[in-house]
């Protein structure tokens, strides 16, 4: 099992008393599988990827990413299971708007110490069809595209997992078509495990599995589709 | 590889403009430190030199014994220029007049700083002498005892066994000095024909000076060998910023504003540094949580941005001390052509001195927004809001208050200034932000009245409260620091002109008879020349104090102060055995304030003011009984007031005032001051004909020099202030800035719901207008407070209130910071709203 949770759940203390924001949850996903996570707003799906990915920690439950528990490990730990196993695509692009496409794709990889980075984010580049747009800003370039930069950073670590964060809904429905061709596409090649927060339920039916979240609680949702 | 990151972001950055206020602002301290220390010391070693004709030289050991050859020889050794001086008293004889002079001896290379200058005839075309003195059996004699003993040009003067052919008349002499109670005129001889003249024995009244000249390392290395020899009962070493004279006191003063204003604008630079570092970091947030999400270890963050800082600070000193050399050349050059005189260079000092402000504020303002910055949770790609932990607040004010302090401390390197200063410093902010917070306040009920963009205006004032009261911290601070050096250069420049104006007098007369002061005055209005009162002077001993005689003690307590002849009244307090000029008088003179006892009006009783100093110096106080000698009658008087006298005053003033009652029955000559243009020179002659036994000293060589040295200081200061002016607008800016920033987002919802451009730019200009006119009314506020403390306590001058300030402050304040933010502003509104959507995104 890839991603394993027993018992995962986030409370936050309020003036009003505790507020369960995840009820425990249990939940594997084997490697490769794509799987959805789709609810209202404020019904928990981001904090459970930011637990999943190990940018938050759990208030009870283990979260454990190929066999080991996030809950053991410290920060700098958790920044290295991210590097070595990870990749991120966001609602808001968050690329690094003083660096180039090019550079912005390197920087993982460059992080993690990898020598022709330069190498894999021009092939990466090309074949999100931005090759000839290695030198633009992000400022310079569109939603779309800036979303497609993002991609190509999120697998030039050949990252295990991939946790996207609503990542077309920034995006035009043509435009965001466009993206989630191009992430599928590129996931199924890279054989990556996908998870993928969204309230686009035509985009969740594209994933193998479907979860469904309710203020804090996930049942899983058959899909028709897979 | 993380090098590379690092500086591939600064390459970034800097070419996209993003780090432009950062670098400024580094660039801005540097080069403000690097300017105005290498042109204070380029100016003040230039004015030094200028100023080091008045005492002949650099340096002056004088003695009431010879001093010693070895002494000499070693400085000799060390590359030291010296000359010897001796001065005495004596009797001189023309036919059958004679007559009191001041005899002065000197030796080849006499005077080692400025010239001599001689005429053919008394107040004839005099020319500058250059490396020649008196030969032998010659003696130059100054043109008022020509009149004295009616001397021509060629005659002969009998002093002791010599006898000297007078063969110029003796103009000028640097050393001459301020001191009008060298009464008698001077003779100048050789110091070889000295022995001859008999006149030297034991226990003769004369003093031995050597003069010294150099560079300021031969001057100090010898000092440090000497002082440990030197008895201070007998010798005195003297340079020419000791002393009160007017020149030494208007070095001390501009001086001391030089330092003073160079501090307010090495602050304000540090502030700019600081507004800017803040933001530095804050726009980082969203890339270290990147970072961190994409895996980046906590190290590789710290030793990423550490470098990117440190580059950028580099790389920003580089381009400071750059900058700041050519300023100061271009502006070293300017002064010089206007003086035409040459400054001479710097040492490396300024330059070591710039590179540490750089670096110090860059690094220790960046600390704790650096650590904020590193501690950044990678969950913020998440959730926007989060900016992590803030509880180490304490730790950024330490750091900020200490870098500040630690500037002034490098800076000035005086504990009490950088002290007084740095708490007075803290005192103003903290009641700034007081009073900040209080008109943001009570500016609520205004505005909920108001029209729409008022309203807009006054709300953003209100939610952001706590930010603007920091903003306006800065704000005021900046205005105030501004207005303060204005308001200073203003009150110094006045004071020079009040002491310098065009009619100062610039002659002095002694020895006027009782019965000639009538006559004297009357040709004096007939001719429509200004002169001041005729004061009284009677020759007199003080012999003792609460009837303990002066001699015992003063030795003891004033022995280390026996003072060259010139240049100062030191003179007068060498030990008060000896010979005063005592006065009465009715009213306190002009220039005089009662410190302690009051001024006797009519009361008859026999009674005695002094001088501040004196009393402080002699340990006297009010009710002390004095007793006095006068040509052989004793009597004793009371002190009934202590006088502060302006010493830099070109009128006469006196140690030791009586009433009239004490004084008036003793034999008196009169002396007084007056001013006679340059042009009407030649009625000297005339207008002093009738009373041969008046002695006339002439002024105008001294206060050309004294006017020369203020035209160089007030260019300095004008100087200081472009600079502290440029510091104070980038202050502005950069909090501008970063204000801006923060209203981003509220403006992007406002302009997406449709409000238009012209309502948004105007609130955020009424929020400006509003926070810079609170900010420049309390700016005026502080400053006046600042000015009474420093025109009170270091500059020793009288305090006044500045009312065109209040007027200046808040709209300037209002003008400034109200451009800024509508310019800031402008940009954003500009922007279509998609775009400013992504920005934000």
């Amino acid at each position: 099992m890839l991603i394993q949770t027993t018992q995962l759940e986030k409370k936050v203390t309020t003036q009003d008393g505790i507020l369960h924001i995840l009820q425990p949850i249990d939940l594997s996903i084997e490697a490769g599988q794509t799987v959805a996570i789709v609810g209202a707003s404020g019904s928990g799906k981001s904090t459970l990827l930011s637990l999943l990915a190990g940018l938050d920690l759990a208030s009870g439950g283990d979260v454990s990413i190929d066999n080991v528990n996030l809950g053991d490990l410290d920060e700098e730990q958790r920044a290295k299971v991210r590097a070595d196993k990870i990749g991120f695509i966001f609602q808001s692009f968050l690329l690094i708007p003083s660096l180039t496409a090019l550079e912005n794709v390197m920087l993982p990889a460059e992080l993690a110490g990898h020598k022709n980075a330069e190498q894999q984010a021009r092939e990466l580049l090309t074949k999100v069809g931005l090759g000839e747009r290695l030198k633009h800003y992000p400022n310079q370039l569109s939603g779309g595209e800036q979303q497609r930069v993002a991609i190509a950073r999120a697998f030039i670590g050949t990252p295990k997992i991939l946790f996207a964060d609503e990542p077309t809904g920034n995006l035009d429905a043509t435009t965001g078509h466009k993206v989630e061709d191009l992430l599928f596409e590129m996931n199924k090649e890279s054989g990556t495990t996908l998870v993928m927060v969204t309230h686009d339920p035509e985009l969740a039916k594209r994933c193998q599995r479907i979860l469904k979240m309710d203020a804090g609680r996930l049942t899983e949702v058959s899909n028709d589709v897979a | 590889m993380w090098h590379k990151i690092s500086w591939r972001l600064l390459r970034h950055e800097l070419k996209r403009g993003e780090l432009t206020i950062m670098a400024a602002a580094i660039v801005l301290s540097v080069t403000a430190v690097l300017s105005l220390s290498l042109f204070t010391e380029r100016l003040q070693s230039g004015l030094l030199a200028r100023s080091a004709e008045f005492l002949a030289a650099d340096r002056v050991l004088s003695s009431r014994r010879p001093i010693s050859d070895e002494w000499l020889e070693q400085a000799q050794q060390r590359g030291l220029d010296t000359a010897n001086r001796v001065v005495f008293n004596s009797m001189a004889f023309a036919d059958d007049n004679l007559a009191l002079v001041d005899i002065k001896a000197v030796s080849d290379g006499y005077p080692l700083r400025g010239s001599l200058r001689t005429a053919s005839e008394p107040f004839g075309d005099e020319t500058t002498v250059i490396n020649q003195l008196p030969g032998e059996g010659e003696a130059w004699v100054a043109a008022a005892l020509f009149q004295e003993l009616d001397l021509e040009v060629g005659d002969t003067l009998e002093i002791g066994q010599s006898k000297f052919k007078v063969s110029r008349v003796l103009t000028y002499e640097p050393d001459v000095g301020f001191s009008v109670f060298t009464d008698s005129p001077n003779v100048l001889i050789h110091y070889d024909q000295l022995e001859q003249t008999g006149l030297i024995q034991p226990g003769s009244r004369v003093r031995y000076n050597v003069l010294f000249a150099g560079t300021a390392e031969q001057l100090d290395g010898y000092y440090e060998w000497l002082a440990p020899q030197l008895n201070d009962d007998t010798h005195n070493w003297r340079s020419i910023e000791d002393g009160d004279s007017p020149l030494a006191r208007s070095l001390q003063r501009a001086e001391r504003f030089m330092l003073l204003a160079s501090l307010l604008g090495v602050v304000l630079a540090a502030t700019a540094v600081a507004v800017a570092a803040q933001r530095y970091c804050q726009r980082n947030y969203d890339v270290v949580a990147i970072f961190k999400t994409l895996g980046a270890e906590r190290r590789q963050i710290q030793r990423i941005f550490i470098l990117h800082l440190l580059l950028l600070t580099f790389i920003s000193i580089g381009v400071g001390l750059l900058l700041g050399w050519v300023i100061q050349a271009q502006v070293i050059e300017f002064v010089a052509a206007q003086l035409g005189a040459e400054l001479p260079a710097a040492g490396l000092k300024p330059y070591v001195l710039a590179s540490a402000t750089g670096l110090v504020s860059a690094v220790m303002f960046t600390l704790y927004p650096l650590l904020r910055l590193i501690a950044i949770p990678p969950l913020r790609v998440l959730n926007r809001e989060l900016t992590g932990t803030d509880k180490l607040r304490w730790l950024h004010w330490i750091a900020s208050a200490g870098t500040i302090y630690a500037l002034l401390l490098i800076y000035s390197q005086q504990w009490l200034l950088s002290t007084a200063l740095f708490a007075g410093g803290a005192v103003a902010a903290v009641l700034l932000l007081a009073v900040g917070r209080l008109f943001i306040r009570a500016s609520r009920q205004a505005g909920m009245q108001a029209g729409s963009a008022w309203r807009l205006a006054m709300a953003g004032l209100q939610r952001r409260a706590q930010a603007n009261s920091v903003q306006m911290l800065s704000f005021s601070t900046a205005i105030m620091l501004l207005l303060l050096v204005l308001a200073l250069r203003n009150e110094l420049l006045a004071d020079w002109e009040r002491q310098l104006p065009d009619d100062a007098p610039n002659y002095f007369i002694v020895n006027v008879a009782p019965g000639d002061v009538a006559q004297l005055e009357q040709r004096f209005a007939a001719r429509d020349i200004e002169s001041n009162d005729m004061y009284p002077v009677v020759p007199g001993r003080m012999t003792a104090v609460n009837g303990v005689p002066v001699r015992d003690e003063v030795t003891k307590e004033a022995g280390g102060d026996e003072a060259d002849t010139q240049t100062n009244n030191a003179e007068q307090r060498e030990g008060f055995g000896r010979e005063l000029s005592l006065t009465w008088r009715d009213d306190l003179p002009p220039n005089n304030t009662i410190v302690a006892g009051e001024w006797w009006g009519d009361n008859p009783q026999p009674q005695v003011s002094i001088e501040e100093e004196v009393a402080e110096r002699m340990r006297l106080s009010i009710g002390d009984e004095l007793e006095f000698n006068i040509g052989g009658n004793t009597f004793t008087v009371p002190v009934t007031s202590i006088r502060k006298v302006n010493w830099g005053s070109l009128q006469p003033n006196f140690f030791m005032i009586f009433n009239t009652s004490t004084l008036e029955d003793f034999p008196a000559t009169f002396i007084s001051s007056f001013n006679l243009p340059k042009e009407r020179q030649s009625e000297l002659y005339e207008l002093f004909k009738p009373f041969p036994e008046v002695s006339l000293i002439d002024l105008d060589a001294i206060m050309e020099q004294l006017r020369e040295v203020i035209d160089q200081v007030s260019i300095a200061i004008a100087f200081v202030l472009v600079l502290v002016l440029i510091a104070g607008i980038l202050v502005l800016l950069a909090q501008v800035q970063a204000s801006m920033e923060e209203r981003q987002q509220e403006l992007v919802i406002l302009r997406t719901l449709g409000a238009p451009a012209k309502l948004l730019s105007r609130s955020v200009t009424y929020e400006f207008l509003i926070l810079g006119a609170i900010s420049g009314l309390i700016a005026t506020l502080a400053m006046e407070l600042s000015l009474w403390i420093l025109q009170t306590q270091v500059f020793e001058m009288a305090a006044t209130i500045h009312w065109r300030f209040w007027l200046v402050g808040p709209l300037a304040g209002a003008i400034v910071v109200g451009t800024l933010g509508r310019l800031a502003c402008a940009r954003l509104v500009r922007r279509n709203t998609a775009q400013l959507i992504r920005k934000l995104a």
